[in-house]
This record gives structure tokens, sequence and C-alpha cells, in this order.
């Protein structure tokens, strides 16, 4: 049997393992709770942001023109993903779960029919997604610093406009981005989105709009509604909207109103992700903390309790040593 | 009659700023400034910074500063989608006015160096200059 004094050093280290633990599931809740405020705030803007881009790429459609970056290309030989990570670990699955479902989808890819060609270029953010590279050796094409507090939109502009740029230079024939979608403080889904083209089809896909929780005050009709509304010829709308739909006016012109207005758009579903995977990275840590936490709890309740039996069984040895002896002495 | 109304929404990446049934709006877009009523044509336009006006249906005014963004007018509705926007109650125009004047100083400081600084600074000079603009409005109207 292990003597006492091995079992009570075992017993502080995890106790002050635990201190740790608990600091962390503290700190990561309330950056959660900062995390899931500034999600929603942004996601008014970028719910109706894409509501705008696809009333414009409808009413463009028909006259012919299609903003570049609307407009699909024929075949897909090079994809750009941006990869949305954490910086640290202690996280629980977070980043092994985004990495392996961008594996996977690659993977997937490369099993359709002969596009084994399909080459995929990493834009990392965040320091872990590096490992994307050590284990599958995809190419890394760039990585930027992520702030482990993210309020403004500012801080995607250089990733946007790096996508975009290379997106029409031709580098790159889809742009991905891979997050992880925050669904509640117990459940994060990653996802992968498609960014560019913008692609009008997949409204009811798009990063503004995601998740069942009512907590986080969710409207998934937004996108549709407004399309019945606008768009479509629906019989609850009079027929005078019929023939308003497509004679949009672009002030000064449209080809510079969706220069201006599609990067914007691109901007803010890539801030939209990266508050997604925020709010996810630090609920998933939470998560992580509480169970170690909780590990922690039982496994010193155990140590405690061989710690007893141990002092105990010594002692009775003891005991019956004594009396041994003076059984002996007698 | 009822009165012909628009719902009117203006948001920035941060916030909702206002949302309301309103009669009509004075934006200043890149080509100039207009106003729209309601049954307006759809249109698209980019926004320079400047203010907004807004006409609620008690015929009350509501002032708001804007530092850029777009505008999509629909049948009976009209969205703003800005930068940033504040409601001229929000301004505090002393600060507002400062930060113009500094930038304009530093401005003048670095006139013959950077040009990417100097269009930065140029645009930040519009913007405080909007929202000054944009209290002074709001000051007028409400008699202040």
């Amino acid at each position: 049997m292990a003597n006492t004094k091995e079992i009570q050093s075992r017993i502080k280290s995890v106790k002050s393992t635990q201190k740790v633990t608990k600091a962390m599931e503290m700190v990561a809740a309330s950056k959660m709770r900062k995390a899931i405020e500034a999600v929603l705030k942004t996601r008014t803007y970028a719910n109706l942001s894409w509501g705008t881009v696809l009333n414009l790429s409808n009413a463009v459609n028909n006259n012919g023109q299609l903003h570049p970056l609307l407009a699909k290309k024929e075949k897909i030989k090079r994809v750009g993903i941006v990869l949305i990570s954490s910086n640290r670990g202690l996280c629980g699955g977070y980043n092994v779960n985004i990495i392996n479902k961008v594996h996977k989808s690659i993977q997937k890819h490369h099993h359709k029919g002969k596009l084994s060609e399909v080459e995929a270029d990493f834009i990392l953010l965040g320091k872990k997604g590096a490992a994307v590279n050590t284990y599958f050796n995809y190419n890394i094409a760039a990585e930027f610093p992520k702030l482990d507090a993210i309020n403004e939109l500012r801080e995607v502009v250089p990733v946007a406009k790096m996508v975009i740029q290379d997106y029409l230079s031709g580098k790159y024939d889809k742009v991905m981005v891979a997050f992880t979608d925050f669904v509640s403080a117990s459940k994060q889904i990653p996802r992968i989105k498609q960014l560019l083209p913008v692609d009008i089809e997949s409204d009811k896909e798009e990063l503004g709009i995601v998740g069942g929780d009512t907590r986080v005050g969710i409207d998934k009709n937004l996108v549709s509604e407004k399309q019945d509304k606008y768009l479509s010829g629906s019989p609850s709308v009079d027929a005078e909207l019929e023939n308003y739909r497509y004679n949009y006016i672009f002030e000064p012109n449209a080809k510079e109103v969706l220069d201006e207005m599609v990067p914007r758009l691109v901007e803010v579903q890539l801030y939209q992700a990266l508050l997604e995977s925020n709010a996810s990275e630090h609920s998933a840590r939470m998560q992580a903390m509480h169970k170690a936490n909780d590990a922690a709890k039982d496994l010193v309740d155990e140590l405690t309790l061989y710690f007893n039996k141990t002092r105990q069984a010594s002692i009775t040895a003891e005991i019956a040593e004594i009396s041994a002896g003076a059984n002996a002495l007698r | 009659m009822p009165k012909k109304t628009i719902k009117f929404e203006i948001v920035t990446p941060e916030r909702v700023v206002l949302k309301e049934t309103i009669t009509q709006v004075t934006v200043p877009t890149r080509a100039g400034e207009i106003t729209v009523l309601p049954k307006h044509i759809p249109l698209v336009s980019i926004l320079k910074p400047g203010v907004i006006e807004v006409k609620k249906e008690d015929d009350t005014l509501e002032v708001m500063s804007v530092s850029g963004g777009f505008i999509e007018v629909l049948r009976d509705k009209v969205v703003v989608l800005a930068d940033t926007a504040e409601r001229a109650e929000e301004i505090d125009v002393d600060r507002a006015e400062e930060a113009r004047k500094r930038a304009e100083e530093t401005k003048k400081n670095i006139i013959h160096k950077d040009d990417v600084r100097f269009a930065d600074l140029s645009a930040k000079i519009e913007v405080e200059l909007a929202r000054t603009k944009a209290v002074k409005r709001w000051k007028k109207i409400k008699n202040i």
C-alpha cells in the first residue's frame, strides 16, 4: 500500500489543478456572454445586408450581366478555405471538430468523380488551425493573427480583401469559410459555408441565420419572408408589386453599387463567422473546463477515501504491532 | 384616409439604431441628398457621411448622423445599412467638434507625407463634421 504522504501530495496537486480549471471556466463563461452579445448585435445587419444583395442579384440577373463576385465559375480547380480556429487549446473538441469537418469535406470532393485535382489552400485565423498542415499536409496560403476579443468589423477586412483579390485574379475558383456555428451554450456545430462566389441559391444556408435557440433570438424567416414579399409574386402581394420588383434604380449605377456592396457583404459574413466561432470557442472551453472540474472533484474524493483507508490501515498495523510487543513481554 | 407610411430600419454591424414607421426620410447619398416618400421606386444607393432626417408618423423629426453605408428602398420599406450611425441626442457635440479639430490638425502636419493616412483623416473629418451637423440640425428643430 502506497504511503500516506504520497497520496496527500497527489490530492494537493489535483486540487490546485482544479483551481485552475475552475478559474478558466469562469473566465470562459464571462467571455462567452460578451461573445454572444456581439453575435446577436451583428445578426440583424448580416441578415439585412444579405437580403439586400439577394434582391440586387436577382434584379441584376435579369439584365443579363452579373457581378464577377456573384458569377459562378464553370470548373473548380482550386479552393481557398478560411479556417477559423482558436488560438489556445483546452477547449475540448472545438478545434478537432472543425478541422476534421474540413478534412472530410475535402475528401468527399476528391471522391466525387474525377475531381481529384481539386486543390485546397488554407487561410488561417487562429493559431490552432496550423494542424491542417501538420496532420493532413494541406497547403497554408496565409495565417492571420486572431485577437481574443473581437468587436470591430475592421479586424476581418484584410482577410476579406485578400480572398476577394485572389478570387478575382483567378487564384481560387471558390472560397469557403470553415467556422463553428453557435447554436447554444451547449451546442456548437462545425460548418463550412461558401463565401465566394456569393451564392444566391443558398439563401437559407447563409451565415446570419443559424440555429434554433430562442435565447439568441434568431429570425430564420427573415430572408425567405423578404423574398416572398418583394421578389416572388405570391398571391398575398398585390399586382402592383409584380412589375415593381425588377425596376431597381442604382445610384450612381449598378456596377458601382455592387462593387461596394458585395465586398462589404463578404466582410460582414466573415465577421459573423468569426463572431460565431468566438462564441462557440468560449462555450466549448467553458464546457471542457466544467467537465475537467467535475473530474478533478471525483478524483479528489476517490483519493481522499484511499488516503483515509491507508491511514487507518497503518494505524491498525501500528496498534497490532504494539499490542503484539506488549503481549510478548508479559 | 390613413396616412401612407414606410417601415424604416437603420442598422450598423453593432446594433439597430432605429426601427420605426415613418412618413418620410432624407438621406445623403453619394449622388446628392435625396428624400424618400412612401411608394418610392425601388432604389439602391451608396451613402456618404452626413445627416439622416426622419419624419415619424406623428410629424416629429428624428436626426441621425451616418458615416457611410447603403440604402435600399423598397415599396413600403427603407433599409439603411450604415457603417456607423448615431442618433443626434446621443452625440456629444463638444467631443465631436474636438475630434474633428484634432483630425484637421494632424492632417495639416502630414499633408505631404502619407497618402493613405491623409485619406483616412479626411474621411474622419467628414464623419465628425456629419456628427456635428446632425446635432446642430437637431437642436434647431427642438429649439434648444
